[in-house]
């Protein structure tokens, strides 16, 4: 779980301003650094790239050339679909065993080996098994999201608060109300977890597929500008990733905060105003 | 000292071990018939036997996949080892200066969003054919791990024992010393076993692009020779070495965070007072 | 052993027979913000050798403000503050601290906790180990000194707490409600304890609490602090002989006290 740390704590103010001043000029400073480098001979052009070049790249791809539009659109759908079926299948199936204690713990050692091999080790056996298409991609992401979802879902059902499910028993909820009403939000926090883990492996999951056998795709991309040592390209790709991970992580971290909304303090008050308004509306006593 | 064993645990266990094997031969039983009904497609999924041949022939009678299983087990040690190192570096760093951790930060998120494993074809034409290029790319997917919870670590110390220990005027690094580092040592450790195994699949993708020698590309070859019973085998082998790599961290967390078990906290209480009370009558003498 | 567990040289050296002012405190003053919020507003006392002075009143009131600047641990904002007749400028040796929580540290054993203070003073040898042993025997959990603090209860944690507190061989021992998390039963054992365990080595205490009961068992002089701004709002003499019983909290004398403190707080 690496995501709940302040890594850049926020100044106010001023202060904010001066220090994103700093850290354009260090950035600055870093690429003038190794483009000067590069033009003294203490860095190889042919393997590092300048960052003249790589802008150059990233016109020439995106633009001029336009080639890499397809490419990106092709892994992204493998990504996303791999991920939604993936993840959907490990959630499911976690839910079942999750009601039941002894199918968790005779399921146990294997999820344990499990977790302990590289999921994406089974690339190549699907791909020699499915072939080169589109759909060896599909399910090898789909085999890399599976698992973190699927633990994740049954450690949020399996830690449910025992003084809750009395409270709820005591009511006289029955199983599907305790479920629904009370284990499913309750565990949310964690599904949204292995979501988050699934979703950092789909992208890198579907780029190994890439690489391993490939027709099209930013994997074969990379691997073809590489193997013509043309760098800069390269590098533009791996940018894109940066970029498209960047995209990617904001996206869940805005999903983790309206689902998960009572975690966090702005949002629990967001949703707080919200609920009063539609209470309200709902009475018709909206003054 | 003999220790003490504790016959009932023994015996529990024993019964648990015994139920697991039998749900084990059972699904496996269940494979079998699935195959030999022509349920499973056995060129695909072959059975278990033919995984079972594959074993034998791998280990007992070729032999070759010692020597693959031990490179793969240095790439991803190495590779842990180096981005695992570099990660607590910056974390101690990023944890002692607030301002250090703000100019680091972006480029260890940047390095965290990217998929470490697009950079593969990348590393291969920096590092070539050998074993750095799988070491270089285990080292840069296992180092966010470790940074990222070394620092929280570090930086989430209870308030109140900081308090306490200003009061009794300790240096920063005494504080550091003694307060933030053992306090940093448990999630540090669970950092430290996603790392771990992190790095292994690093070693491996790399191992799938360009190698040579390693378990990778051993079940690679397997995989497109159409030979799955090997392949199979071959992955049944990377399971051994993950968890043989996830139990080398586990080891030593169970030595070094001692507090966290209640049996291990005993024997290191008794040990504790059995060097207090020689030392004590040492002085007396 | 008891009077060795303090270091007394400073008075026997100033060599008055009277118990001189050991806390001295002129307009003591605290404010945050700016000076907008005014946690503290002049405070005038002082303290004796050998006092135990209970500060009490509602949360706001700045009496873990007070303490936390004798300590040494908050700068205050205006006036004069003398402990041993040197002005206070931040944690000194002879002033010491215990806390609500008992921040012992897990990986250590109880006896390794005591230790603490002299590590921090890099000096440990086997005297200071004796020591750290009888301290806790002090508080009687001379069989519990290589047990690790989850295994020890809480009220048996804020004891070696406590023991910790006297290896600093600090005389001035300030406590912010040690026992506030703890039950009842406890809490009045461990009040008992207190009380002759500080008598015994003859320290000085500022003992923060919002128990009114508790505040008077202890104390030689109750501080009744006010929120609004906080002040002290009156100084109230506890002349109850001792060693006192947990009994004496019935007899009318004692809830003449209690009353009195009530009036003082008023609508607070």
């Amino acid at each position: 779980m690496t995501d709940v740390v302040d890594l850049a704590p926020v100044q106010a103010g001023a202060s904010r301003e001066r220090s994103w001043l700093n850290h354009a000029a260090i950035f600055l400073g870093l690429m003038l650094l190794w483009e000067g480098s590069s033009h003294l001979g203490w860095l190889d052009p042919l393997f590092f790239p300048r960052p003249s070049d790589i802008l150059v790249g990233f016109w020439r791809l995106y633009i001029t050339q336009g080639n890499i539009w397809g490419h990106l659109g092709l892994t992204m759908a493998e990504v996303l679909a791999g991920f939604a079926a993936g993840s959907l299948l490990g959630i499911a199936l976690a839910l079942v065993v999750g009601m039941s204690d002894r199918i968790r713990r005779y399921m146990k050692p294997y999820v344990v080996v499990l977790e302990a091999t590289p999921r994406i080790a089974i690339g190549p056996v699907i791909i020699a098994a499915f072939g080169f298409g589109w759909t060896s991609k599909v399910v090898i992401v789909m085999l890399v999201c599976f698992f973190a979802p699927f633990v994740n879902t049954l450690n949020g059902m399996v830690n449910a608060d025992r003084d809750q499910l009395e409270m709820m028993r005591s009511m006289g909820a029955s199983k599907w109300q305790v479920f629904c009403k009370l284990m499913l939000p309750d565990a949310m926090p964690e599904i949204m977890g292995g979501l988050r883990l699934a979703m950092a492996s789909a992208l890198g999951g579907a780029l190994v597929a890439e690489f391993i056998a490939s027709n099209a795709g930013m994997g074969l991309l990379i691997n073809q500008y590489t193997g013509v040592l043309n760098m800069a390209s390269a590098f533009v790709c791996v940018l894109t990733l940066t970029g498209l991970g960047f995209a990617i992580m904001w996206a869940m971290e805005a999903v983790d905060r309206r689902i998960v909304f009572w975690n966090d303090r702005e949002s629990t008050a967001e949703v707080s105003k919200r609920l009063a308004l539609a209470w309200a509306h709902r009475n018709g006593d909206l003054a | 000292m003999t220790p003490r064993i504790d016959f009932l645990s023994f015996a529990g266990r024993g019964v648990a071990l015994t139920k697991h094997l039998a749900v084990f031969a059972a699904l496996m039983a269940l494979w079998e018939f699935a195959a030999r009904f022509g349920l499973v497609d056995t060129i695909l999924l072959p059975p278990p036997r033919q995984i079972a041949q594959g074993l034998i022939q791998l280990y007992i009678e070729n032999r070759e996949i010692y020597w693959h299983f031990w490179v793969t087990f240095l790439e991803a040690l190495g590779g842990f080892l180096i981005g695992g190192g570099l990660g607590l570096i910056l974390a101690v760093g990023s944890a002692q200066s607030p301002s250090f951790r703000r100019y680091v930060a972006p480029y260890a998120i940047a390095l965290n969003v990217t998929p470490g494993l697009a950079l593969t074809p990348i590393i291969i034409a920096w590092f070539g054919f050998g074993m750095s290029s799988k070491v270089a790319l285990g080292a840069i997917v296992c180092f966010f791990p470790v940074f990222v919870n070394t620092l929280i670590g570090l930086t989430r110390t209870d308030e109140d024992t900081l308090e306490m220990f200003r009061s009794l005027g300790a240096s920063r690094w005494q504080t550091f010393l003694k307060l933030q580092v053992p306090e940093a040592l448990p999630i540090t450790f669970a950092g430290c076993k996603i790392a771990i195994t992190t790095a292994l699949v690093g070693a491996v993708v790399a191992e799938f692009s360009q190698g040579t020698a390693g378990i990778g590309i051993l079940m690679q070859r397997f995989a497109f020779a159409l030979d799955m019973s090997s392949a199979i085998a071959a992955l049944l082998s990377m399971s051994l070495l993950g968890l043989i790599l996830f139990y080398l961290i586990e080891i030593l967390d169970d030595l070094i965070v001692f507090w966290r078990r209640d049996r291990r906290m005993e024997a290191v209480g008794r040990r504790r007072q059995a060097r207090w009370e020689a030392g004590l009558s040492k002085s007396r003498d | 052993m008891a009077e060795a567990i303090l270091d007394t040289s400073r008075e026997a050296r100033a060599g008055s027979s009277r118990p001189a002012a050991v806390i001295r405190a002129r307009g003591l003053s605290k404010t945050f913000g700016g000076g907008r919020i005014v946690a503290l507003k002049e405070a005038d006392f002082e303290v004796r050798r050998g006092e135990f002075i209970s500060l009490v009143g509602p949360s706001g009131c700045g009496k873990s403000t007070l303490l936390r600047i004798v300590a040494g641990l908050l700068d205050h904002s205006g006036g004069t503050l003398e402990l041993h007749g040197s002005p206070v400028t931040g944690p000194r040796n002879d002033v010491a601290m215990m806390f609500q929580k008992p921040t012992l540290l897990p990986w250590r054993t109880a006896v390794e906790n005591v230790l603490l203070p002299a590590e921090i003073a890099g000096k440990v040898g086997p005297a200071e180990r004796k020591r750290a042993l009888d301290l806790l025997g002090m508080t009687g959990l001379r069989e519990f000194a290589f047990s690790f603090p989850s295994q020890l209860s809480g009220g048996m944690q804020q004891r070696v707490a406590l023991a910790r507190l006297l290896q600093t061989g600090a005389d001035l021992l300030m406590l912010d409600e040690p026992f506030g998390a703890l039950d009842e039963f406890t809490r009045e054992h461990l009040n008992v304890e207190l009380a002759r365990i500080t008598q015994e080595v003859g320290a000085t205490v500022l003992f923060v609490t919002h128990n009114i009961g508790e505040a008077i068992f202890l104390a030689d002089r109750v501080f009744v602090m006010t929120p609004r701004p906080g002040q002290i709002a009156k100084i109230i003499d506890v002349p109850l002989p001792r060693p006192r019983d947990p009994s004496i909290q019935v007899t009318p004398e004692f809830n003449a006290l209690v009353a009195q403190v009530r009036s003082t707080l008023g609508g607070h």
